[in-house]
């Protein structure tokens, strides 16, 4: 990393994660932002849904042992962060940040769609975490979201723009609409990340 | 900055490294997206009270095999801004280099007195403290003779702050073939635990490590 702007402190290296994130480390409530402990009256506002796909590495195997992370807006486009804190439009009931580790590389996850922040189509930031790699990070859309032509991150990877959207599979489960997204970290078809360190 | 943004290396002699690393420069964010590229981790005191010590499985537990290390530092960002209340997760090997993970199929001997996981929360200043046993290498690639050089794993998040990262220690014979230490270059030395004095703790080896998390993210709401 270029480190030009010489009073910052000179950063540690981020590393790979290695294969064992402990799965002794695994918080249900973060893997399903829909979920509320038993008992406990609540829910998040929005239309539920599981994205469900893969993660892929270069030779088309499942990248076992991968830890996810997801990032979004609430169903109204807010974001959790200290610039939003007070607003109105902020949900008690969702903060937007997910994790879970999927052993055998394909994964599920339980969230509620987001809302579209100003001149944003709805989108969840992906961050992944694996053996072998530093952190990368990508957005995911939704098939047949209005704001998805004019999006500027979707504009921005050009006819790549249908890798960052997620399919609808045509079905719901348990009261979810299921959409499809598969990464491929590396190689044909590879999805496209951002630098989210330094750009 | 060019059109691009950073091209990532691929850990020389690290399968899992070319299997996994993008082949394409990563994408520059459009400025008028990069908040959104921000994830903000709700506070998680998710620890239990005894994890800061993993050398030993339960307080009423004897000592796992080798030596007890305190390691201490301080979590900021590339500004200097302490990150209070991040919560660190920790993991490492026991002695023999075994972790106890369902997928650890090494066959490397386990130690009933070592669990190798812990949590602990940084305090307002920032600050971290915990226990471990010295991890002992392990032999990653066989077939060549590459051994991973003695470390602990490191996750750390606390709101726009978060990175995974490892601690090395001075002067192992394996950390210059680590494939990751060689794609830091120079600046593996960060990634070094600092020996210090364990003071009266009831430890052998004391290490400091500083964490500075860098990137526009941690610094993006300061
Ligand atoms: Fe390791």
């Amino acid at each position: 990393m270029s480190e030009l702007t010489s009073n910052l402190l000179p950063a540690t290296n981020e590393d790979t994660c290695g294969p064992y994130f402990p799965i002794y480390f695994a918080d249900p409530a973060l893997e399903d932002l829909t979920r509320f402990d038993p008992g406990v009256v609540g829910q998040a506002a929005g239309t539920p849904i599981i994205l469900r796909g893969r993660v892929l590495d270069r030779h088309g195997d499942l990248a076992n042992g991968a830890l996810l992370e997801f990032w979004q807006a609430n169903a109204k486009g807010v974001y959790r962060t200290p610039a939003t804190e007070g607003e109105d439009d902020v949900d008690p009931w969702f903060h937007g940040y997910g994790r879970l580790r999927t052993a055998s590389g394909a994964y599920g996850y339980r969230t509620i769609l987001p809302g579209a922040a100003p001149g944003r189509a709805p989108n969840i930031t992906l961050t992944i975490f694996s053996d072998g790699i530093n952190r990368i990070v990508t957005q995911i859309f939704f098939e047949g979201q209005t704001g998805n032509d004019t999006d500027p991150v979707l504009l921005s990877v050009g006819a790549e723009a249908p890798k960052l959207i997620a399919k609808h599979d045509g079905r719901t489960a348990g009261g979810c609409e299921v959409y499809l997204f598969d990464v491929v970290m590396a190689g044909p078809g590879e999805t496209p990340f951002f630098d989210d360190l330094e750009s | 900055m060019g059109k691009h943004g950073r091209v990532l290396g691929i850990g020389p002699t690290d399968n899992t490294s070319d299997q996994r690393t993008p082949r394409q420069p990563l994408r520059l964010i459009p400025e008028v997206a990069r908040s959104s590229f921000v994830p903000v981790v709700p506070a998680r005191y998710v620890t239990n009270p005894h994890e800061w010590d993993m050398t030993r499985t339960a307080p009423d537990r004897p000592r796992a095999d080798g030596v007890p290390i305190e390691v201490t530092g301080r979590v900021c960002t590339a500004s200097g801004r302490p990150v209070p209340n991040a919560l660190l997760e920790i993991w490492s090997a026991n002695l023999y280099g075994r972790y106890r993970h369902i997928e650890d199929h090494s066959g490397l001997r386990l130690d009933e007195n070592h669990l190798g996981m812990g949590r602990v929360l940084t305090d307002d200043e920032g600050r971290y403290r915990f226990w471990a046993i010295s991890p002992g290498a392990y032999l990653a690639r066989p077939d060549i003779g590459r051994w991973r050089p003695k470390h602990i794993h490191m996750s750390i998040s606390g709101g726009a702050s978060r990175m995974i990262t490892q601690m090395y220690f001075p002067d192992e014979p394996n950390n210059a073939s680590d494939p990751m230490a060689i794609l830091m270059g120079d600046a593996f030395e960060r990634n070094i635990g600092k020996p210090r004095d364990p003071g009266g703790t009831d430890v052998e080896e004391g290490y400091d490590f500083d964490i500075v998390i860098g990137g526009r993210n941690a610094t993006f709401f300061e």
